[in-house]
Order: C-alpha cells, then sequence, then structure tokens
C-alpha cells in the first residue's frame, strides 16, 4: 500500500498522520526527493523520515509531499 | 535595555532558514559593538489551511541587551539584513520589543498564545503593535510574517514556549554525563524529567546523538527521561528523543 493518498486538490498527503514514524521513515528509504530540512525543523530521531523532509508541508492531519 | 527581536517568514523551499537567519542577526548584535545577544528560540505557531506559511509555520526569537541608541541602529541593519537575506517570494516580518518600555506584556503573551490556537490578521498584529509602541515591520511579499514574528516575541516572554536552535554540545566520555558538567559546558541551566524532577548534580545521563535543550520557566532546560536499559544500574535517565521534544 502506498503511503501517499491523492487528496482533492491532487495533493500527495501522507496516509500516516502526524505520528506514523516507521511509515514516513520506510517512505522516506524508498524516496530519491529526500532532502533534510533544517535540524531544527526536524521532527523524527530518524533522521531520514518524510517528517524531516524539506519538501514536506505540515497540515492540521499529517504532512503534503511537495516534490 | 534588554530586548527581544524576532524574525519569521523569511524562507522559500531551497533557502537557507529563518533560523540560520536569526542567528546571524544576533551575531551582528557584539560583532557591530550594540551589545550581547542570547540564544535563539524556534516557537511553533498554528498550522491551519487558511495560514499561508512555507511547511511548518515557526518563528525565531533572541533576547539582547543593547544601549537604546544602539537599539536604533539595530534596527535599522535588521530591517536592511532582512530586504537583502530573504528569500524570494517569501513575506518576512521583523519585530523588536524593548522589555523594560512594555507598558502591558500581558496583551503580547496574549497575543503569542492566540497565534498557536487561531488565524490571525495583520491588521491584527499591527494594531497590538501600535498600541504598544513596538517596532514591526515587514520586508516583502505580503508581510504576512510580521504576525509570527510579534507572536514569537509574546511566547519567548512567556519563558515557556519554544525549542532553543542548534544542538547542546557536551564532550563527555561514552555519552554519559552529569548535570554538573552538562551546565558547565552549555547554555543549559536546568537538567529535569517531563514531569518536573530536577536532577541531582550527580546524576548520570545518557545523552543522545544531538542534544535540544527547551525554554521553561525562563531558563535553557535539558528534559530527560527514564532509561529502559541501565548501565552497571548507574545511568537511570536518557535525554528526551526529538519526537517527545516535538510539542516544545
Amino acid at each position: 500500500m502506498s503511503p501517499w493518498l491523492i487528496n482533492e486538490n491532487g495533493e500527495k498527503h501522507f496516509a500516516g498522520g502526524t505520528a506514523d514514524w516507521a511509515l514516513a521513515a520506510a517512505a522516506a528509504q524508498r524516496c530519491n526527493g529526500f532532502v533534510p530540512d533544517d535540524e531544527d525543523e526536524q521532527v523524527s530521531d530518524e533522521p531520514r523520515s518524510c517528517y524531516n523532509c524539506r519538501y514536506r508541508r505540515w497540515q492540521p492531519d499529517g504532512i503534503l509531499c511537495l516534490k | 535595555m534588554k530586548c527581544l527581536v524576532a524574525i519569521d517568514d523569511t524562507d522559500n523551499l531551497e533557502s537557507v532558514g529563518t533560523g540560520e537567519l536569526a542567528s546571524l542577526l544576533s551575531e551582528s548584535v557584539s560583532a557591530r559593538g550594540w551589545g550581547q545577544a542570547g540564544h535563539v528560540t524556534r516557537h511553533q505557531m498554528l498550522v491551519h489551511p487558511d495560514i499561508p506559511y512555507t511547511s511548518h509555520n515557526s518563528a525565531m526569537c533572541f533576547p539582547a541587551e543593547m544601549e537604546r541608541d544602539c537599539m536604533e541602529a539595530f534596527v535599522a541593519y535588521a530591517m536592511d539584513f532582512l530586504r537583502q537575506e530573504s528569500a524570494s517570494g517569501s513575506d518576512p516580518g521583523l519585530c523588536v520589543v524593548a522589555i523594560e518600555r512594555l507598558a502591558e506584556p500581558a496583551a503580547l503573551i496574549t497575543f503569542g498564545r492566540e497565534a498557536k490556537r487561531k488565524v490571525l490578521q495583520k491588521s491584527d498584529a499591527y494594531e497590538l503593535a501600535r498600541r504598544l509602541d513596538v517596532h514591526l515591520s515587514e520586508h516583502g511579499g505580503t508581510g504576512q510574517g510580521v504576525i509570527g514574528a510579534l507572536a514569537a516575541v509574546g511566547l519567548r516572554m512567556t519563558g515557556n514556549d519554544g525549542r532553543f536552535k542548534g544542538h547542546v554540545k557536551i564532550e563527555a566520555a561514552d555519552r554519559i554525563a552529569t548535570p554538573a558538567e552538562i551546565k558547565h559546558q552549555s547554555h543549559v541551566r536546568v537538567v529535569q524529567s517531563a514531569d518536573g524532577q530536577v536532577l541531582a548534580e550527580s546524576d548520570r545521563i545518557r545523552l543522545g546523538n544531538k542534544v535540544k535543550a527547551v525554554l521553561l520557566d525562563g531558563r535553557s532546560t535539558l528534559l530527560v527521561c527514564r532509561t529502559d536499559t541501565n548501565v552497571n544500574d548507574t545511568v537511570r535517565w536518557e535525554t528526551c528523543s526529538k519526537q517527545f521534544l516535538r510539542s516544545y
């Protein structure tokens, strides 16, 4: 199953919400577009995580992928 | 004169972050002989579809001690700095508040707290800034960053919001250190558990890879959690994870 859902605006919305650390790490491992954000904006202890990526945008219920 | 300086919305997806610009601005205070600046803190605002943030809606703030005439020079420099250094497409805002001259600190604190739970408008920020006679200016784009800049000062004034920018650097054999050693080597002033138990100076703490401090009771505080695995049964604490600290 893809960790990404396409929302009504055609955006990639993370299926794991705000705290699925394992899924966010697994998704980032498979992603060629991952770039770490500033360390001060990172929230996952796993460095390579979609939650830590420069190209994620936080939403009230999770993150969007901007890549 | 003690003041607080905050900036917001200076970046885009490809540029250096607002935290980096805040650090450069804080370094300019002593480098240009205006006074001394303290450590930068990051403050999280509301994440909401109606707010046009870049990716996380946080703002940065630092304290500085300056004479009044130096403060005027600093504000002029900071405005110019933001105009030059802010990223294309960003909406930078700058706030500078002389704490001793602030007539209604509670109003600024309330604004900061509101920015964490409701959508505020630029007009709200400017109206409060005028009433309190504090410096608030925008330097490109929509200037939406004035909201976060004003709110970050209010939140820093609470003494109980935000994480310190960067890592706490501690040299320790086997990554084990005591509160006394941590405080001696860094800006950390208190080492306590997440539920408020202040550790003894000789307690032993396992340090994580990247140690971060938070602002609690106006002091740089290192939060620790109980360990599951003891080293020779003498290490009962470890620094809290990033995941734990995300709510600060």
